[in-house]
């Protein structure tokens, strides 16, 4: 695992409506991302994860602070560089899958790499190896329609992945999932994270699956509220999974919460 | 507070449907422009030669009128769907507040009411300005000055408009509300999935579209061979053929494209996959609505432009010969009479000339005349499209055998003088063939057949050639009389035909142009005709001649351009509503597109690609039905009148062509910038 910074997150403050009407989401949020790091961001609703989220993957301008993607400020981004930044240099995994559901598979994880230009041969080796590796192989002339949710976010996953992204940004990438698929899918991730030094960052909800990362961040009211590391060598998912709840107990339902 | 919200809710819904709004719009001044006929100038004075077919013809107009608001439902009821969808979760959330379910009824109504309301209140006064310009056009067109113009508006036209319009639109409404104020208000809350069924099902339905290929191709080809003869079956035979064959044509489509996706899709960069499923899904999903549109659109251009070539038709058909003919009649006037009334102080002032038309019937008894030659002529004749008119023509000839009518060679030369055309100059043995039947062109291309085929005649066992031409000028003011046959001859042949009399059959007069031009033609024709009333002479003018080409002009392209431009905006507007239905179900793919990768100017192409591509298909399956449909129509049943110009037919027809595409163009481009501003608006950013 290298230890280059890959996105470093300085300052953000993202304000919404003006006036009276004026809602601060994030209130000055830092963070640095190593390469190669599975990054897990939780907290309650309406913390701020998703618009922070939303913010590396250029979906939402920051209000102010910077954002940097292997050095270059992504904030300034506009037109081609920032349609090349969305499909090349970040993947996004979409809770609800976001297939295109009048596309096969097959076209739906080649999509991306149309977009930027990569056909034929070049797109087909890179496909069938992911394809092996997160097992659609069998649906990849499928339309979405005639799969199963697993399947559905799994191809999404391969499509995130498929133009081998610096970074891979997930939102809730369980969420409509049951546990069985959940596990296929953090597994699989997983593995793409420890075996190809994949940089993921992941917004959830689920302690199962914030057990899979290296390191947590805990969001609150737009603001960083606690970090939680995992000693990969000789920390097991489970012990880490412990020490999740017990966060979470304490920002969700601990007593400092009661009003 | 509820009339505000309705009044706001109606302004919105103008303003994001404006397209609809502006067909609707359409249809109102259609709609009176059809009801408001009786009161047109050219039908008040029609009325007043031709009361009887006019009475005919707006007897039909309320037949037309339902049928058109029945097609006219459709379109409505489509839009309010689209327009419902769209609001579903407004109306959900209504439901969710509390609101009673009559009141959201009545709420929908209501804005339903007043949206009719505003339709009606542009559309009306705006087809009060197009009747009036039609009016004056048409006056125009037909060339003639005779017509007073009055500036007219009719209440019952105002009224039926506005009771159809209103009706239509309120059981669209009613028929709707009904359906979503009975959904749950959790089901309109809900956001609509696209229906992907039929990506998946598509594939197998390549072989629809070989076999819409195979039956469209029969009835083009059922059209242009067999259509002429009008048999029932052929008809049926075609029509069934090309309906079924356009339905299974797009029925089709979507495998077809699929099918270039899988070949082409992996080697192209960009949107390419994307675009061509967008339209594959659009296809597969509004199949029955491209194959409606395009027939409709086919309807459209057949209806336009049987209207220009009844217009052009009737327009070549008279060249004026004569303003009156007064008959020689022993109660109403001898020649010498004619001539004296003629000839007087009174009339001098307005006729320019005169001539006698020397035309008459040969008796069997006193001379011999044999239409053997031509007979044979027309028997022999090889590869007539027609036979049954063959045969008739044939059996024409043996009737009455030896009574033939004969003119002479001087007055036909009066006649063609006066239609400013070159004089005819018979030869020794020479004959020239005359019928006044131009109105059935394959009556007169049979004669010609015959007249090139060598065709002559025996007066008393002596033999004269008929000139190849066949003339059918006017014989007298009013085209009324019938001549199936004819033969122009010398005039001392015909003084020898006819010893019994003078052989004068009456006596043409022609009024003063300028007099005409600068009083009018309708006040001078009556003032002459005064005159001869007067003097108890029996005549016609050439008044009941225009009151029948006139009728046929109306009648004939006034009706099928209503039918086509109804029919075009119908078509239009059903493919627009469609589409926009099929986008707003699939608006969240843009976003997903705009998150791998694709920028706002290539989805924005790939938008557009699609709805021109769409359109396309339906503009192009029409347009080449079309071309089929005008040629079977042409050449088969609406055949023109000998001398009418089917060149000019075929340009006007190719001009209104071009208008049918530039309001699709319209409509397409103002889809096209609401989906570009749709898009644009995904970019948050």
């Amino acid at each position: 695992m290298g230890h280059n910074k890959i996105l470093e997150v300085e300052d953000i403050i993202k304000i919404y409506g003006r006036g009276e009407n004026r809602t601060e989401a994030l209130k000055g949020i830092s963070f640095d991302v190593l390469e190669g790091e599975f990054l897990g961001i939780m907290g309650p609703s309406g913390s701020g994860k998703t618009t922070l989220l939303n913010s590396i993957a250029t979906m939402i301008r920051v209000t102010s602070g910077k954002i940097r993607l292997k050095g270059e400020d992504i904030c300034a981004f506009r037109g081609k560089e920032l349609s090349s930044y969305r499909g090349k240099a970040i993947g996004y995994l979409f809770q609800e899958f976001e297939l295109l559901d009048n596309l096969t598979a097959r076209e739906n994880i080649i999509l991306p790499l149309a977009l930027h230009g990569m056909t034929g041969s070049e797109a087909e080796g890179m496909l069938k190896k992911l394809a092996w590796h997160f097992g659609i192989e069998e649906v990849l002339d499928k339309f979405p329609s005639q799969m199963s949710g697993g399947q559905k976010q799994r191809v999404a996953a391969v499509r995130a992945l498929i133009g081998e992204p610096g970074i891979v940004l997930a939102d809730e990438p369980t969420g409509a999932l049951d546990s069985r698929n959940s596990k296929v899918l953090m597994d699989r991730l997983s593995a793409v994270n420890e075996e190809e030094g994949r940089t993921i960052v992941m917004v959830t909800h689920d302690a199962n699956a914030a057990s899979y990362c290296s390191r947590i961040l805990f969001i609150q009211d737009g603001r960083l509220f606690h970090e939680l590391r995992r000693n990969v060598q000789t920390e097991t998912t489970e012990g880490f999974y412990e020490r999740i709840v017990t966060v979470l107990s304490q920002l969700g339902g601990g007593s400092a919460n009661v009003l | 507070m509820f009339f505000r919200q309705i009044r706001r809710n109606a302004a919105k819904n103008r303003k994001s449907n404006g397209l609809f709004f502006g067909s609707l719009v359409i249809a109102v001044i259609a709609f009176y422009t059809l009801l408001s006929m009786d009161k047109q100038d050219v039908m008040r004075f029609l009325s007043t030669i031709e009361s009887d077919a006019v009475r005919k013809l707006l007897l039909l107009v309320p037949v037309i009128y339902v049928v058109s608001l029945f097609f006219v439902f459709f379109l409505v009821y489509f839009s309010y769907h689209y327009q419902l969808n769209e609001r579903k979760k407004e109306l959900g959330l209504y439901l969710m507040l509390g609101m009673k379910r009559s009141s959201l009824f009545a709420m929908l109504m209501a804005e339903t009411l007043l949206n009719s309301l505003i339709s009606l209140a542009i559309g009306i006064p705006a087809a009060l300005f197009l009747t009036e310009a039609i009016s004056l056009t048409t006056v125009k067109l037909v060339g003639l000055g005779i017509i007073g113009h009055k500036v007219t508006w009719s209440l019952t036209a105002v009224i039926g408009t506005a009771v159809g319009f209103v009706a239509v639109q309120l059981i669209s409404m009613l028929v709707l509300s009904i359906r979503f104020a009975r959904t749950e208000p959790a089901l309109l809350l809900k956001p609509d999935a696209a229906d992907t069924q039929e990506m998946a099902a598509g594939k197998s339905s390549g072989g629809f579209f070989a076999a819409g290929c195979i039956l469209l191709g029969a009835a083009y080809g059922l059209g242009v061979t067999v259509l002429g003869s009008l048999h029932v079956a052929a008809v049926m035979l075609t029509l069934i053929l090309g309906t079924v064959g356009t339905f299974l044509l797009y029925r089709g489509a979507g495998a077809v494209i699929a099918g270039r996706i899988r070949k082409k899709g992996p080697e192209r960069p960009g949107l390419y996959t994307f675009t061509g499923r967008q339209i594959q899904e659009n296809v597969l999903c509004q199949y029955k609505t491209m194959a409606v549109s395009s027939l409709l659109l086919l309807i459209a251009l057949s209806c336009v432009s049987y209207g220009i070539g009844t217009v052009v038709g009737s327009q070549a058909a008279t060249a004026k010969t004569a303003d009156f003919s007064i008959q020689d009649d022993e109660d109403g006037g001898t020649g010498e009479e004619i001539l004296k009334v003629l000839k007087s102080r009174e009339c001098k002032k307005y006729i320019s000339a005169y001539y006698p038309v020397c035309l008459g019937m040969t008796d069997a008894e006193v001379r011999q005349v044999s239409l053997d030659g031509l007979k044979y002529a027309v028997s022999s004749l090889r590869g007539v499209k027609n036979k049954d008119i063959q045969e008739n023509v044939i059996a024409y000839m043996d009737d009455d055998r030896g009574y033939e009518y004969f003119i002479a060679q001087s007055s036909y030369n009066h006649i063609l003088e006066a239609a400013g055309k070159e004089k005819l100059s018979l030869k020794d043995g020479e004959a020239a063939f005359y019928t006044s039947m131009r109105e059935y062109p394959d009556r007169t291309d049979i004669y010609r057949g015959a007249l090139k085929n060598g065709a002559y005649i025996e007066v008393d066992e002596e033999r004269y050639q008929l000139l190849e031409e066949v003339y059918s000028d006017n014989v007298v003011a009013d085209r009324q009389i019938t001549l199936e046959k004819a033969f122009i001859v010398p005039d001392e042949l015909y003084q020898e035909l006819m010893p019994d009399n003078d052989g004068l059959f009456c006596y043409n007069v022609l009024l003063k142009k300028e007099l005409t031009e600068k009083e009018g033609f309708m006040q001078t024709l009556q003032k002459v005709s005064a005159i001869f009333q007067e003097k108890g002479l029996v005549y016609e003018s050439y008044l009941s001649g225009i009151g029948r080409r006139l009728f046929f002009t109306v009648a004939g392209s006034y009706i099928t351009i209503y039918l086509g431009i109804l029919f075009m905006v119908i078509a239009n507007t059903s493919i627009a509503l469609k589409y926009l239905m099929q986008q707003q179900a699939n608006r969240k793919r843009y976003r997903t597109v705009l998150m791998l990768g694709a920028d706002i100017g290539e989805i924005c192409r790939s938008s557009a690609k699609q709805i021109y591509l769409f359109s396309g298909m339906v503009l192009l399956v029409s347009s080449v039905s079309a071309f089929f449909a005008i040629w079977s129509m042409f050449n088969g049943f609406f055949r023109l009148p000998y001398g009418a110009s089917l060149r000019n037919v075929l340009i006007l027809t190719g001009a209104a062509f071009a208008v049918f595409i530039a309001i699709q163009m319209i409509y397409v481009i103002i889809i096209e910038r609401t989906g570009r501003k749709d898009i644009r608006s995904l970019n948050t950013r």
